[in-house]
């Protein structure tokens, strides 16, 4: 047999096993960090799609303040202030304190929204109603429970309340469509008080707000130019934190057809 | 009027531990309804099993009867467990209908006094039982309510975390004590209001 080779396979196989000594490693290292980060959802790619850095990026920072749980686990929230460059358009502003909010606070456990909510389209109307779409996330992964729901909702209205100053009323679709509820308990037929004593809407943030939603020509907008705005404008006019006066006599209630 | 939430295909919260908040109420409705029929109350139930009336079923129900009170039965994903909280409904536009008919979708607006008062008297109940609990019923735009012409309130007792089914049952007991001293206390006071619904007696 020759074995002239052999020498050759020895030489050949010893460099092999010095690679696979360097490289081994390092693979494993490379390894660890790809199972450290974690896995990108649907929701989260989305958002990367949908978020659009609003303007004044560079500009002042200021000061926010974002609602998020307190951590008691009695459905209290707790304000965080943060520096943000903040832009001047209350449409853009409240996009901007909303994305940072469904970002979430350092302590995850203080979340008030599920992390694969997104802000799918954010509007204002007229009136001072803004009408914040989200993802179906922000329904299907919210824990079940009429404080949780509450408590989601309140870290939004709040945040908007102190961040922007022209949101009098607060409507929430998912994925631009009215839903019942949240998650199956907190009403989201209506319109929730932000602000009673809300800042008028200045001519030039209007006519952002009606590009904006001449614009966005999706469900979200029909959705709240249909049956939404309607109710919307009749809640702005009645609503009150308790009726004005007392109801008279009961009377049958109306059937529903 | 007990309501267990939930049913059917709807579990509502669900614990790690696979507990189901459909089928934790029907046991609490059972007990809450026991100590209820002992106080001489007539009881009825939106749901006896697994099924899921909707929303506006649960709220015909109870709307068909006169001089009830609404009870929805809920078991929370959050909250510090071993508490319970009552809900009342959120501020409500009263009608400004002509014809004096209340309309279904904002059934429970001349009830609000009403229900805030049975929220809170059933509260003072609970806070002592379970210690964490708040001392007075909040407010909160729980949807169920918001169709029901009658004093309505949300129990809310937290939550599906609690590690085994036992701890949770324990509590059924006081609970349901709590609640039908609540109705007791209240029951003068709402046949005072019947003629007038939306006076505090």
């Amino acid at each position: 047999m020759n074995r002239k080779w052999l020498p050759w396979l020895i030489c050949a196989l010893a460099l092999a096993v010095i690679v696979a000594g360097i490289y081994f490693p390092i693979l494993r290292k490379r390894l660890r960090q790809a199972t450290q980060l974690p896995p990108q959802s649907e929701e989260q790619a989305r958002r990367e799609l949908t978020q659009t850095t609003p303007a004044s990026t560079s500009g002042p920072l200021t000061k926010t303040r974002l609602f998020w749980s307190s951590g008691a686990g009695d459905g209290s929230l707790m304000p965080v202030t943060v520096d943000l460059p903040l832009a001047n358009d209350p449409t853009l502003r409240a996009k901007q304190v909303l994305n940072t909010l469904l970002a979430g606070p350092v302590n995850p456990e203080l979340r008030t929204l599920p992390p694969d909510a997104v802000l799918l389209a954010f509007y204002m109307l007229r009136d001072g109603t803004a009408i914040a779409d989200f993802s179906e996330a922000l329904a299907t992964n919210i824990p079940s429970g009429i404080e949780s729901e509450q408590m989601a909702v309140d870290s939004i209205s709040k945040t908007l309340e102190a961040n922007v100053p022209q949101v009098r009323w607060l409507k929430i679709l998912i994925h631009g469509q009215e839903v019942d509820t949240l998650a199956g308990h907190l009403d989201l037929t209506r319109t929730f008080l932000v602000n009673a004593k809300a800042a008028p809407i200045t001519a030039a943030s209007a006519h952002a707000a009606a590009q904006a939603t001449d614009a966005a020509k999706q469900p979200a907008s029909k959705a709240a130019s249909g049956k939404t705005a309607t109710a919307q404008s009749k809640s702005v006019t009645q609503q009150s934190l308790t009726p004005a006066t007392p109801p008279g006599k009961l009377t049958p209630p109306v059937k529903k057809p | 009027m007990l309501d267990p939430a939930h049913g059917g295909t709807d579990f509502g919260a669900r614990g790690a531990g696979g507990v189901r908040e459909s089928e934790i109420l029907l046991f609490f409705a059972a007990q809450v309804r026991t100590a209820l029929e002992s106080m001489s109350f007539q009881v009825m139930q939106t749901r006896q099993g697994n099924e899921n009336p909707s929303f506006d079923d649960r709220s015909a129900i109870v709307n068909s009867q006169r001089g009830a009170v609404f009870v929805s039965l809920h078991v929370g994903s959050t909250g510090l467990p071993g508490t319970v909280r009552v809900y009342v409904m959120s501020d409500l536009s009263a009608s400004n209908d002509a014809t004096g008919l209340i309309p279904w979708d904002r059934a429970q607006a001349p009830f609000l006094p009403l229900s805030r008062r049975f929220g809170d008297i059933v509260q003072g109940f609970l806070a002592p039982r379970f210690k964490g609990s708040p001392s007075t019923a909040q407010a909160a735009a729980v949807r169920q309510l918001r169709t029901t012409a009658a004093p309505a309130i949300a129990v809310e007792i937290s939550s599906v975390s609690m590690e085994d089914r036992d701890a949770l049952d324990r509590m059924a007991p006081g609970v349901a004590d709590a609640i039908a001293r609540g109705a007791s206390a209240f029951r003068p006071l709402y046949v005072v209001a019947a003629t007038n619904p939306g006076e505090r007696p």
